[in-house]
């Protein structure tokens, strides 16, 4: 009996059972894709992590232990590739002579390192200048001391006396920071900021230096063993950073107490594990809507034939079929169902990662495709059994036999309808996310040092109840309007359908339900196509937002360190082809009490014309605002929050900075006013810094020297314009393309590639708006074929059906593009405050991506097109065969 | 193969002339050795006022050739013509009134508006398209059905609403497909007196298929169908 039912629905039901598949293929090519995508997303995570460090351990030797066996010991650890000792001296302080004078610093550090370590620790030390060997001097401290290769540094000892080195290059140390922690300290207890004052040396020289002061001065003395670790790590970063931490509490363990671990690349791993909470939030945010959509699409799609099934089932009933029977037979067509939507979206997955990844497999393992797949193809067949199995068995147990005659069907009010529950979860879904709001929309808690991480699932509450509740608001007021508003759509549709707009509006009006339902599906299928398109436009906005604060603009040239090059120069790099505008970037050190910032100099009135300056980076004002005080009061200054709260400073109030004056190259007293908070700004550090009028400290320093020019090129040909700048600057200056930084800054979420989720999301968003607009009028259509076949056989021409189809179209047009820009442009909103933590730095606005949502609109109404031609064509076969066929 | 009126007409002769001629009818579905031939060599006339019953066994080929008539269906050789419509029925929506033999009622339809449609297809003004339904309904004793949707009636009442909307458009023809097919004998009999007693008033011709005698001896003339061929001899039809 089944075989026989299955054969009939398969000639007779065709398009029903192809339409309920594709509604399944979409859930499970999009569930089977997305979690293959996280699989690989979370090993990029790990594998950029442990990339990004630069020396693996730093393992302190103890006071008192010998180095030499420390290092054995963790040469020998399992894991460890390679282990150096480089020693750290503290010296008095640093003076150079240079162009006739003299100049000091205060107490710094240097350096030993092995012959090897530059290329055991490539990413350790970058030279700026000069050569890779010999005595190496930090840029700021070269900066400070007006060194450059070939002059001379005396290094002070304390208590001994002072040594005499030449420089032999100028470095930069990309992870000073890091370099410089004090191991084995917590968080709060580390420095405020690393050492200004810097010397490398080779360790033989720094033996010879510091061995007699590790004598009289032990304290000044240490030797750190840096160790370089097998990066064949867990895929996950919480489990490779559970494997990392837990081998460096062995090593610590084994130690027994000679040495302490900096565990940089376990630290690395904790903030990825972080991200891969976040990726995994995503995940949820992004890919369960969109397989709940393709499990409603296919509800819908098998509910369009409910009511031929209804009266199937009567029938068999009638002539004595069993319930069980009746069961099997939907528990048949399930699987049919369930079975090619499986096949068919593992097949679609299969191609899209193909397309967006150049694997099938999305760049992860076989075994993790292979179960993504599985969990997919078992969540397709568990929805094919909610859409025709659950109604079948729901009918047989609630319908009488007469009830299952019946056509259109009672409209009852449903239960959660009479109890308003759509207004319910709307305010339930403000109040979460309200609540949400007042953790500062912290999603992701992963404190360091600890191995759990806690996500907060509860959040997701907020934007899944909006949307499930404006979801339920829309069919309320769609089954109002068609209902109550019949009057009023006999109106709009007298145009459209002329004396037929009585018939029609009525028999939309008592066809309410399955109209509100498909005007349901579209508009959350627009809705999700607009708030993922919008979060991830956004996210890209601020993805370049980030690479633009680090780079300062779309090209950004550095002036050598220890060369001095003024704002007219601007005028030669404006000439190169592909450069619209130019802008002078002072950069000078100032104190502010014993605190060392950085300060920018800028031309208030024309800083943005090379580079973005967003609202969010300031507080006390728009950066427009706060652009043009800095203009018309030139010693007014913006100042780091953190300095605003050490300072106790109020708006007005007079800062005393010291800078050097290039005439006498002393510390000078420039009195400055606090206007506003930077928080952010283009090419500054994370931490404190100055923004303040270039022409003032030009004026006050006694020089208009330039720390670097922002190039804007319009943001394209980048790499090309960077090619020409270098070629006309030569080798000395620095110049780089904010292309080249957007791939080196941001957290390891930022580097995974977004791009290939942006590309399935958006494709499966568009996917769904077409199924939801199209497929679903299409089989509501083809559901209806007797009936235009009757009105043909009483003499409806082509105009008659084309009117009645049309409006129909238009109907579910209208309200499901309305409703679906209205959820989509709330639950944008929403969705991109509860995920500000993913972005770096939080937008000000959020990124509207008009051209795809233009393009989303336009495919459902295409949808719409093809579905209403093609059911006009249909209903143009002969009424008589139509009505035989079925 | 299906005809059209030519020439005009003088109003007498088209008072006169012939509803429908078919010549040599044929209608097979499917083509080569898999060909289901369903009418064959058809010939006869209806006149108008004609009360014709059309016998025969189940698949002998009634329908298909009330279909024919209608113009529903287009024959696969032979000639079929409507000298009186001035064209092909469907080009004149309610001329020709056609009772399906199963359930032809819109469902998303309540009865009213089953009842009108034919007349709004016609571009009939909808008042009156509603006016003219409601006194249909009302002339079969249904009045009261007015506002209910088809799901809501047994189905004798759906037949005579079927009956209803054909008499609402006041056709020329009537042809009916075994209208008392699933009712019962009583509610058969009133969908007949119906059927009859409308047709006289308008002075439409009838013509109903139907494999019940009881049926067939209430109307004058019968046309026998058997395998898709009619016995009656085409000069005998269509007499009032």
């Amino acid at each position: 009996m089944i075989a026989i039912w299955l054969s009939g629905l398969l000639r007779r039901r065709r398009a029903r059972l192809a339409g309920a598949s594709v509604g399944i293929a979409i859930a499970v090519a999009l569930l089977a894709s997305l979690g293959s995508f996280l699989a690989h997303s979370k090993a990029t995570m790990t594998k950029r992590a442990v990339q990004g460090v630069a020396v693996d351990w730093q393992v302190q030797v103890q006071p008192g232990a010998d180095p030499v066996a420390v290092t054995r010991l963790v040469a020998a650890t399992s894991g460890v590739l390679a282990a150096q000792p480089v020693g750290f001296g503290q010296t008095s302080g640093l003076t150079a002579t240079a162009g006739g004078s003299t100049q000091s610093t205060g107490p710094g550090v240097v350096v030993g390192i092995p012959s090897r370590y530059r290329a055991t620790f490539p990413q350790v030390i970058r030279s700026l200048a000069g050569t890779p060997d010999g005595a190496l001097v930090f840029q700021q401290t070269a900066s400070n001391l007006h060194t450059a290769p070939g002059d001379t540094v005396m290094i002070g000892r304390a208590g001994l006396a002072p040594v005499r080195v030449v420089v032999a290059g100028v470095v930069d140390l990309p992870q000073v920071d890091s370099l410089f922690q004090k191991v084995g300290a917590p968080v709060g207890a580390q420095r405020t900021a690393p050492p200004d004052n810097v010397v490398l040396l080779p360790s033989s020289q720094w033996h010879q230096i510091f061995d007699p002061l590790g004598k009289a001065r032990p304290d000044l003395v240490a030797t750190q063993v840096h160790a370089l670790r097998d990066h064949r790590l867990p895929a996950d970063p919480a489990q490779a950073y559970t494997a990392v931490t837990a081998a460096a509490h062995n090593l610590e363990a084994k130690s027994a107490g000679t040495a302490v671990v900096g565990d940089n690349v376990g630290a690395a791993l904790d903030a990825a594990r972080g991200d891969a909470a976040y990726a995994q939030v995503l995940f949820l945010f992004l890919g369960l809507p969109g397989a709940i959509l393709a499990g409603l699409l296919t509800a819908t799609i098998a509910s369009a034939g409910a009511t031929r099934r209804q009266v199937e089932q009567a029938l068999l009933r009638a002539r004595g079929a069993s319930a069980r029977q009746l069961l099997r037979l939907a528990a048949a067509e399930a699987a049919v169902i369930g079975g090619a939507g499986a096949v068919l979206g593992l097949g679609t997955a299969a191609v899209v990662g193909r397309a967006a990844f150049g694997t099938a497999r999305f760049g992860t393992t076989s075994a993790t495709a292979a179960g993504w797949a599985a969990i997919a193809a078992g969540i397709g067949l568990a929805i094919a059994g909610a859409a025709v199995l659950v109604p079948a068995r729901r009918d047989l147990r609630e319908r009488t036999v007469n009830a299952g005659r019946e056509t259109v069907g009672a409209q009852h009010y449903p239960w959660w309808a009479r109890v308003g529950l759509d207004v319910g979860l709307l305010v339930i879904a403000y109040l979460v996310f309200h609540a949400t709001s007042r953790n500062g929309y912290q999603l992701v808690l992963a404190p360091e040092g600890v191995p759990t991480i806690s996500v907060s699932y509860w959040a997701l509450a907020g934007p899944a109840l909006l949307w499930i509740g404006a979801g339920l608001l829309a069919w309320r007021l769609a089954d109002l309007l068609l209902g109550r508003g019949r009057p009023v759509l006999r109106r709009v549709l007298r145009p459209l359908t002329g004396t037929l707009a009585g018939p029609v509006a009525g028999g939309m009006s008592r066809q309410r339900r399955p109209l509100a339902r498909a005007i349901v599906l579209l508009a959350l299928a627009l809705s999700f196509a607009a708030s993922t398109a919008t979060f991830n436009a956004t996210y890209h906005q601020q993805a370049a937002a980030d690479a633009q604060l680090s780079n300062g603009a779309d090209v950004t040239v550095t002036v050598a360190a220890g060369s001095t090059v003024h704002p007219a120069a601007a005028g030669q790099l404006a000439g190169v082809n592909g450069v619209r505008a130019v802008e002078p970037l002072q950069h000078r050190f100032a104190y502010i009490g014993t605190d060392l910032q950085d300060l920018y100099g800028v031309r208030p009135d024309h800083i943005r014309d090379a580079t973005a300056l967003q609202d969010a980076y300031f507080t006390g004002g728009s950066a427009a605002a706060l652009m043009h005080t800095l203009a018309t009061q030139p010693s007014s200054i913006l100042v780091s929050a953190e300095t605003v709260k050490d300072y106790q400073l109020r708006p007005g109030d007079l800062v005393k900075l010291r800078l050097i004056d290039s005439r006498t190259r002393q510390p000078r007293l420039v009195e400055f006013h606090y206007v506003g908070v930077v928080t952010e700004f283009p090419t500054a550090p994370k931490d404190s810094f100055f923004v303040a009028n270039a022409s003032y400290v030009a004026q006050q320093t006694g020089t208009d020297a330039v720390g670097a020019f922002l190039v804007d090129t319009g943001g394209k040909h980048t790499t090309s314009v960077v090619h020409r700048i270098q070629s006309l600057l030569g080798p000395a200056a620095t110049v780089t393309d904010i292309a080249t930084v957007r791939k080196n800054v941001g957290s390891s979420l930022t580097s995974v590639d977004l791009g290939g989720l942006t590309r399935v999301e958006l494709t499966f968003a568009l996917l769904l708006a077409a199924a939801a607009g199209g497929l679903v009028l299409a089989l509501g259509l083809t559901e209806r074929r007797r009936s235009f076949a009757i009105a043909t056989a009483l003499g409806a021409k082509a105009r008659h059906l084309r009117a009645m189809i049309v409006s129909e179209a238009a109907v579910l047009a209208v309200f499901g593009l309305t409703a679906g820009s209205v959820i989509g442009w709330l639950l944008s909103h929403m969705l991109v405050k509860v995920l500000t933590g993913v972005f770096d730095p939080p937008p000000s606005v959020i990124a509207v991506p008009w051209a795809y949502l233009s393009s989303v609109a336009g495919i459902a109404i295409a949808a719409f097109g093809l579905a209403s031609i093609a059911a006009v064509r249909a209903a143009r076969r002969p009424a008589v065969s139509v009505l035989r066929d079925l | 193969m299906s005809g059209r009126a030519t020439g005009q007409v003088s109003v007498e002769a088209q008072r006169d002339a012939a509803l429908v001629t078919c010549r040599d009818v044929a209608r097979a579905y499917g083509t080569g050795p898999m060909a289901v031939v369903a009418v064959s060599g058809v010939t006869c006339t209806v006149r108008p006022g004609a009360r014709i019953a059309l016998t025969g066994p189940s698949g002998s080929g009634k329908s298909t050739l009330l279909h024919l008539m209608a113009g529903l269906d287009t024959p696969t050789s032979g000639t079929l013509a409507w000298p009186a419509l001035d064209g092909h029925p469907l080009g004149h929506p309610g001329r020709v009134g056609v009772i399906f033999q199963g359930p032809s009622l819109l469902p998303a339809l309540d009865i009213t508006e089953n009842v009108a449609l034919p007349l709004l297809l016609a571009d009939t003004p909808e008042n009156e398209a509603a006016t003219r339904a409601r006194s249909a309904l009302d002339r079969l004793a249904i009045g009261d059905l007015a506002t209910k949707l088809p799901e809501q009636l047994s189905g004798g009442q759906a037949q005579r609403v079927a009956v209803a909307r054909v008499l609402a458009s006041r056709p020329s023809l009537i042809l009916a497909d075994e209208p008392s097919g699933q009712l019962d004998h009583e509610a058969a009999s009133m969908v007949m007196d119906v059927l009859l007693q409308a047709s006289a008033e308008l002075g439409a011709a009838l013509v109903v298929s139907t494999h019940d005698p009881v049926i067939a001896e209430r109307l004058p003339v019968r046309w026998t169908m058997c395998d898709g061929r009619m016995d009656t001899a085409p000069a005998r039809a269509g007499l009032s």
